[in-house]
């Protein structure tokens, strides 16, 4: 036990080893409530794929229905705003089915209304080039990532306030061989959470990707913040797929003035 | 390194950061835009209006709020805050009573920047006190002084402040200042109008909606404040508009 000039107490931690047997006794005499209660929440952490205008889940692997050449993921409000605004809007994408899942940190449980930016999983493909869009490993297939990262994340020797946020930095996986469309992340900055989940499986498995982060000073939906992720739509992943920019400026708008949040805490 | 030292105000960090004050500086941009402009004869503040609930009375969500008026108009000191709304009415509360109770005093109203100095005193006080957090707010204070002058002070929530010829504040604060960087120049606020455009168009550079909103608040030198109506507000836009339409036909017929 250690007290800091606080007030508060912090248990220091022991490097003899484990202190007391009598807990890790105690521990191990699991009943069988404790092992139902265990077995609820793994019933319930379950990931579960369906389609969300049936209702039906899907119990054939979406990864073998949908083999496909490029995979895209946006994570995080922002970066779903801009895929649904800018590369969505051109073609016809078609809804193959909606991946569901709980843990304790969600805070909803509610699955049925979902807007473009809720944070549920859905997949589409293309239906005019069905070979965008799925999740096979080991064949070609190339992944891009798109997330966003508060700006205050980002660790830089140079001062902050010369930083020009929002801002596009981009990590890539060895076998990515193309030019990124901005400059690299360098380090210590680390990535994480799903991005760099999905980073380190195409890492292992040789499938080129990369993923471009933007950071940013509003980490809600934005239109600068989206307008950051641009220069994505030059690179080679996503080249094809954007056909009318204009008009993707204007479901962008459409899109921040239905998800507009009311907050009267900041003025 | 950062989370050992940061979550007392009272605490230096080994190299000389007060991190309570520095997160205090973000919950400033928070907050939408906000961006002041001081003419020759005329201050100018505008501010982003975030969209306000269906149920919501407008009219209690003031963003430019005066804090002094003198007895016959002729100086009065506007301020604009951005950051906690709560930190903001507070702050706006005590600088009111210390408006009226200098004139009571000295039978004098107060100055720009003796009121900004109270203001930054006050938020610097609470930098250093235990137990209490920073305010979470910037200002900007506008007015006119006894000698006819026009100023624009700025404050921050570590207490410091500083005399701008025009400057913004809150989210996205840097793109706008850097536009008024680049667009500030004798020329543009040469007249009132003027000013008044310049204002605008900083705004509209990160505003998302257009002019809809826009909410904007000038003082001229003798004259008391005026807050501008949403369809002053239209017309200048639609004129901001059509100069640019025109600057661009100039442009392209440059070119060819």
């Amino acid at each position: 036990m250690a007290a800091t000039f606080f007030g508060e107490v912090v248990k220091a931690p022991c490097r003899a080893g484990t202190e007391d047997q009598e807990e890790e006794e105690d521990e191990r005499r699991e009943t069988a409530e404790d092992r139902e209660v265990r077995r609820q929440l793994a019933r319930k952490r379950e990931v579960r794929l369906f389609r969300r205008q049936t209702k039906t889940s899907l119990e054939v692997s979406l990864l073998e229905k949908y083999p496909c050449s490029k995979f895209i993921i946006a994570i995080g409000n922002n970066a779903v705003a801009f895929l649904s605004s800018f590369v969505m809007n051109s073609g016809v994408w078609e809804e193959v089915g909606c991946a569901k899942l709980w843990n304790e940190w969600c805070r909803t449980t509610d699955t049925v209304h979902l807007s473009p930016t809720d944070a549920f999983c859905v997949f589409y493909h293309l239906k005019s080039n069905p070979s965008v869009f799925g999740s096979c490993p080991r064949r070609n297939m190339q992944v891009t990532v798109l997330t966003c990262r508060h700006v205050t994340d980002y660790k830089t020797a140079e001062s902050t306030s010369s930083l020009h946020s929002p801002f596009l930095k981009a990590l890539k996986t060895e076998n990515f061989k193309e030019p990124p469309c901005c400059s690299l992340l360098e380090q210590p900055n680390i990535v994480h959470d799903l991005p760099a989940a999905v980073l380190s499986y195409c890492q292992v498995w040789k499938i080129p990707a990369i993923l471009y982060l933007c950071y940013t000073d509003v980490m809600k939906l934005d239109l600068i913040t989206v307008g950051a992720f641009k220069p994505v739509l030059s690179s080679r992943s996503l080249k094809g797929l954007v056909k009318n920019i204009p008009q993707s400026t204007e479901i962008l708008k459409k899109l921040m003035t239905t998800n507009e949040i009311q907050s009267n805490i900041y003025t | 390194m950062a989370s050992r030292y940061d979550r007392a105000i009272t605490v230096f960090s080994p190299d000389g950061h007060l991190f309570q004050v520095e997160y205090a500086q973000e919950a400033v941009k928070k907050g939408s835009t906000a961006v002041g402009i001081r003419g020759t004869d005329i201050v100018v503040l505008g501010v982003e209006k975030k969209s306000v609930a269906k149920l919501q009375d407008e009219r209690t969500v003031r963003k430019i709020c005066a804090l002094d008026d003198h007895v016959c108009m002729a100086f009065a000191v506007l301020t604009l805050f951005k950051g906690l709304t709560a930190d903001a009415r507070v702050v706006i509360n005590r600088a009111r009573v210390e408006c009226q109770s200098h004139k009571l005093t000295v039978e004098d109203p107060v100055t720009v920047e003796y009121i900004t100095r109270f203001i930054a005193t006050l938020k610097q006080k609470y930098t250093q006190s235990n137990g209490r957090r920073p305010f979470g707010i910037s200002a900007l204070i506008v007015g006119f002084d006894d000698d006819g002058i026009p100023r624009l002070y700025q404050t921050d929530p570590s207490g410091t402040y500083h005399a701008w010829k025009a400057n913004a504040i809150g989210r996205s604060a840097k793109t706008v200042r850097e536009f008024l960087e680049k667009n500030y120049t004798e020329d543009a606020i040469a007249n009132d109008n003027e000013a008044i455009k310049l204002a605008i168009r900083a705004l509209l550079e990160v505003v998302q909606s257009g002019g809809k909103n826009v909410e904007l608040a000038i003082i001229r030198r003798n004259q008391p404040l005026k807050m501008f109506s949403a369809k002053e507000i239209e017309l200048q836009v639609a004129e901001i508009e059509k100069e640019k339409e025109e600057a661009e036909k100039k442009k392209s017929k440059k070119t060819t």
